[in-house]
């Protein structure tokens, strides 16, 4: 297994920036998600790490070669595509094979080779049947094991679980964490479910129009969302963002809503506020750190039930708050009905502030 | 007992109209394209005289082999013209599909996976040639064919052929080639493989119903043809069956049964391809080789 670096790696066509000036490092047999909504650019940023298509720009080395200008079968890769690209004609151990046979091994080595990726995956059973007899979750075992067989220095994988059905992507989910575990294989994972990037990832590269957003661990990436984008795209339900703005009383700073209510800050939140380019200041929470309350409470705004969601453990709502949808959790005893009139308390210490002219996240100067 | 009928027939009266109608209309049709197979077919077994009787014999009272002798008997001069005949058709169609696919293949698979500027246009173009009808390029090509000095030769029908049968044999392979997910290839360079490797040991073997479908319309086109074999070829030792078997007309009189029995053989090759090969056809069009 190896180090991947990618440095300044473009990609355009024409005006059009599918990938613009992404620069990062995978670690040796570290785990990272590209995750990001479709069209951002990270599925051309794996396939430029594949060698797939040319780059524009920047270069890729794994582990200490530099790898910008070779061909895909000397960068002693493996990938797992969506469809999982399984070749229709052979059976599952040809297919298992084939990039052996590429590499010219001798042919009992191969045996051993086939043998022990199909036990390893539980497809031993499988081995003479061809892909089209196979269920779902049997073609991705077989593309996890072509994968596999050739010990590359890294695994690229283009959503692999996104062909399956929810409860086998689940299985499957964890089948490939432990995968990551067991060889400690440097992985390079591309999706668009933010869930499957931060459970399975040890750093998540959030991108969205060809830019690299964030590059952190999923919880770092969780709790100091860089942008309003980051903020928005990583949790379930996503982090509810009000556009305020920033007014200063006395001593005191208040984000103030066009409906005319002010929620007083506290001395951090305070400073982070007047720190924004212009009076525009977008407050940001999640579900987890927002009370509701049936009753005006200090420190808390007004706002409206839109819709109601029970879901047995946890009833989700979204309730408008100055015009913009605000999710929150209550405990399913708590009832609410939708168009009833609450109270929104934000948790001063875990609310975010973005700046409403950048959309960047507001941070204290160290 | 008839409870039981009546009520099944009852039961079955809305769609079953509909299919017996359309078998009968199947029938009728099968009739109207078997018939003049099975006309040939009797009258080649007949002597010259019973060809003529009328009212003409559904079989003739002293069936014969005859004519089928005649023609490939290397003694006489009737099976001497067409056992040379009949190889100059397979001489020119074999040929001619050969040449079709080796050049279809790669411009197929470059016209279905490659973006390249003109595209479009050359695809079009390519097709172009393909919608006026052949008569149209007769003299033209005929000019061209004796600047050239191809006149009577062989050289002259297969470079024909290949006006009509390229552009087809291109249009059905890119159909075949876009049904086939790129990321075969992709995972095969991934896996070791050269861009030439992935396409001859992963998409080749994939699209081979479609180059067999393929090779079967160039074959049977350059088999059939007519017009420019008529005009191209001059010398009896260089034609080929469409032409040939026309020396059985005479300014006197026609042999019907040698006719008939020199176009029965002339539809064996064909037949026996279809036959040999139908397997393709349907697995071409029931399987679709890949899941998406």
């Amino acid at each position: 297994m190896a180090q991947v670096v990618l440095k300044d790696v473009v990609k355009n066509y024409g005006d059009v920036y599918a990938v613009n000036h992404v620069s990062l490092t995978v670690e040796d047999g570290e785990f990272v998600a590209l995750v990001g909504p479709s069209g951002c650019g990270k599925t051309t940023t794996l396939n430029l790490v594949a060698g797939l298509i040319p780059m524009s720009g920047g270069t890729i080395s794994i582990g200490d070669r530099d790898v910008t200008d070779l061909d895909p079968k000397d960068r002693d890769i493996a990938m797992v595509f969506q469809n999982y690209a399984l070749y229709p004609q052979k059976s599952v151990y040809k297919n298992l094979a084939f990039p052996l046979q590429m590499r010219k091994l001798p042919k009992d080595e191969i045996d051993k080779r086939v043998q022990a990726a199909a036990k390893t995956l539980d497809i031993v059973h499988l081995l003479e049947r061809k892909p089209r007899e196979l269920s779902g979750g049997q073609q991705q075992r077989v593309a996890l094991g072509r994968a596999l067989v050739r010990e590359p220095r890294a695994f690229l994988m283009d959503e692999p679980l996104s062909n399956l059905d929810a409860k086998l992507r689940v299985q499957m989910r964890s089948e490939i964490k432990r995968f990551h575990q067991d060889l400690n294989a440097t992985i390079i994972y591309v999706t668009h479910d933010q869930l499957e990037a931060v459970t399975m990832s040890d750093k998540m590269a959030v991108m969205n129009g060809g830019f690299l957003q964030q590059y952190d661990s999923p919880a770092n990436v969780f709790a100091n969302p860089v942008n309003m984008f980051v903020a928005s795209f990583v949790g379930s339900p996503a982090m509810s963002l009000v556009p305020l703005t920033a007014v200063t009383k006395g001593t005191d700073v208040v984000l103030a809503s066009p409906e005319g209510w002010e929620l007083p800050l506290n001395a951090a939140n305070a400073k982070k506020a007047l720190s924004a380019k212009s009076n525009k200041v977008v407050l940001g929470g999640r579900h987890s750190t927002i009370k509701v309350h049936k009753a005006q409470v200090p420190g808390s705004v007004p706002g409206k039930v839109y819709t109601v969601e029970p879901t047995g453990d946890v009833t989700f709502a979204q309730v408008f708050v100055s015009g913009a949808v605000v999710n929150v959790s209550v405990d399913p005893t708590f009832l609410l009905r939708p168009d009833e009139p609450v109270f929104i308390e934000f948790d001063q210490n875990r609310m975010h502030l973005f700046d409403g002219e950048t959309e960047m996240a507001l941070k204290l100067a160290d | 007992m008839t409870a039981i009928t009546e009520a099944a027939v009852t039961q079955r009266k809305g769609a079953g109209g509909w299919r017996w109608s359309g078998r009968i209309f199947l029938l009728l049709l099968l009739g109207f394209t078997v018939m003049p197979m099975i006309w040939m077919f009797i009258t080649s077994l007949k002597t010259g005289f019973a060809a003529m009787q009328y009212p003409p014999q559904w079989w003739p009272s002293e069936p014969t082999l005859e004519n089928y002798w005649r023609l490939i008997d290397p003694s006489g001069s009737v099976g001497r013209d067409f056992v040379q005949y009949f190889l100059n058709s397979v001489w020119v169609s074999t040929l001619t599909t050969i040449l079709a696919v080796v050049v279809a293949v790669p411009a197929a698979y470059a016209f279905s996976r490659f973006r390249f500027p003109g595209r479009t246009f050359l695809f079009f173009a390519v097709l172009l040639r393909n919608m006026f009808p052949a008569v149209v390029f007769l003299v033209p090509l005929f000019i061209l064919m004796k600047a050239l000095g191809l006149v009577n030769t062989h050289g002259s029908l297969i470079l024909t052929y290949l006006t009509f049968g390229l552009p087809l044999a291109i249009w059905l392979l890119k159909g075949f080639y876009d049904n086939i997910p790129v990321q075969l290839e992709q995972a095969a360079r991934i896996d070791g493989a050269t861009r030439f490797q992935a396409f001859f040991l992963i998409v080749m073997p994939l699209s081979t119903p479609g180059i067999i479908a393929t090779s079967i319309y160039s074959f049977i086109g350059a088999w059939n043809e007519y017009i420019y074999a008529y005009t191209f070829l001059t010398r009896h030792d260089q034609m080929t069956l469409p032409v040939g078997i026309q020396r059985f007309f005479s300014e006197n009189a026609t042999d019907w049964p040698g006719l008939m029995a020199a176009t029965f053989m002339m539809s064996i090759p064909v037949v026996v391809l279809f036959l040999v090969l139908q397997r393709y056809f349907v697995r071409a069009l029931t399987e679709g080789a890949v899941k998406h």
